[in-house]
């Protein structure tokens, strides 16, 4: 079974409720309806709801298959605003929320803050800036975390890590040139998010061009400096390093290169890049060469679950990434 | 409003949103030298303005101010 596969089965055993507020758009509503219809989540469409309707009609799908949310309800909308401001540390007051709620990926994002959906899923009208912004504005950073990142799960063909195929790693899209603050956050934020979608006890690699020490100098410096931060903010999860990538997967390499105790270093099943341009060359090295399979990217650091899809994405990416996200919803509940 | 009372709000909610003190900013204080922070720091600096001026200045925008005079030039014109 596949680990997608394996994700799917999750899924259906807690199905979770995932607004889509893109409702309206042909790909986003198919993926939708088939995530729900075959019992891997409860789709909220969020938007105006005649026309998401009229658009279920003509395009032949099963009404009863969605749940359905209306932006111009506004006995709801102030039920909602009422219950976020209640909530501690929210950004937004009363009337600018009115305002940004007539855009339907805010109210979608307002409902998952107060616990009325566990997911907004989004991405394929609006851009990336859109939903990392409305992610930011509504829905808020986890405490401890500095910024927004992403990670990637490679199922490398091949490959024997501590995880068969697979490999988590991050951030390979989203936080261009990480401080070392930035790297503790991603790194931690990824060790939460494979401990929620994945059920693995993370074990965590910053990697460098360094492994402890056998080089020098700024870049090796940021590293070493994220890995003492994220172990001081987080010292139950196991982040180690600086490591070499090999130094990091490879228990050979370790054994000659880690003169230390360490409960990552060759059996890591989550990499930290350095930055973003290790982390686009790095996962784009895996997929050419290591003939991989990468699910993701996968938004993290937020209070809560929060997707952006590829655009250009078909349905079934986009399917397959509605079901990672609720799995990780229902994960991080636990 | 008067430019120099939008000026002072503006420069009591950057004091607040990047936890500087107010004393210490003026309307030529730079963002990246001056005032240094995250991005999601002047996330909560735009929701701030939009809270208490009622303006709404583009992320994009405010991340594109070199000084806080060019934020009040920004909000100004949004009013």
């Amino acid at each position: 079974m596949s680990v997608l596969d394996e994700i799917y089965e999750k899924a259906k055993v807690n199905p979770q409720k995932v607004a889509f507020p893109e409702a309206e758009n042909e790909k986003m509503m198919q993926a939708a309806y088939e995530a729900g219809k075959e019992g891997y989540i409860h789709p909220i469409l969020v938007g105006n709801v005649e026309k998401i309707k009229s658009l279920i009609a003509e395009r032949g799908l099963e009404e009863s298959v969605f749940t359905f949310v209306d932006i111009a309800d506004e006995e709801y909308r102030d039920a909602i605003i009422a219950k976020y401001i209640a909530l501690e540390g929210t950004l937004l007051k009363e009337k600018p929320l009115i305002r940004r709620m007539k855009d339907p990926l805010y109210f979608a994002m307002v409902m998952e803050a107060v616990g009325d959906a566990a997911v907004t899923f989004a991405g394929i009208d609006n851009t990336t800036g859109d939903v990392l912004l409305a992610g930011q504005m509504i829905i808020g950073l986890k405490p401890g975390i500095s910024t927004i990142s992403s990670i990637g799960l490679c199922d490398i063909q091949g490959f024997e890590g501590s995880e068969g195929s697979l490999l988590a790693v991050g951030d390979s899209a989203v936080c261009t040139n990480p401080t070392s603050e930035q790297l503790a956050s991603i790194a931690i934020s990824a060790c939460d998010t494979v401990s929620s979608l994945l059920d693995w006890e993370p074990r965590c690699a910053m990697v460098s061009y360094s492994t402890l020490g056998s080089g020098q100098g700024e870049l090796i410096d940021k590293v070493v400096e994220g890995v003492k931060i994220a172990n001081e903010l987080r010292p139950d999860l196991a982040i180690d390093g600086e490591f070499q990538f090999d130094s990091a997967v490879s228990e050979a390499v370790a054994a000659k290169k880690v003169n230390r105790e360490s409960r990552v270093a060759g059996k890591a099943n989550v990499i930290i890049w350095p930055d973003l341009n290790v982390g686009n060359v790095g996962v784009k090295l895996i997929q050419q060469f290591g003939k991989a399979d990468a699910y993701g990217p996968m938004l993290q650091g937020f209070n809560k679950i929060v997707c952006d899809c590829s655009r250009g994405a078909p349905v079934s990416e986009i399917k397959g990434n509605i079901v990672i996200s609720a799995v990780r919803a229902a994960g991080s509940k636990n | 409003m008067e430019r120099k009372e939008l000026e002072q709000q503006i420069i009591a909610l950057v004091a607040t949103s990047y936890g500087v003190e107010e004393a210490a900013l003026t309307a030529d204080s730079k963002f990246g030298e001056d005032i240094n922070g995250t991005s999601v720091q002047m996330v909560g600096l735009v929701s701030e303005i939009e809270n208490e001026l009622d303006v709404m200045v583009q992320l994009q925008d405010a991340a594109g101010c070199a000084t806080i005079a060019d934020l009040v030039d920004k909000v100004e014109e949004e009013m």
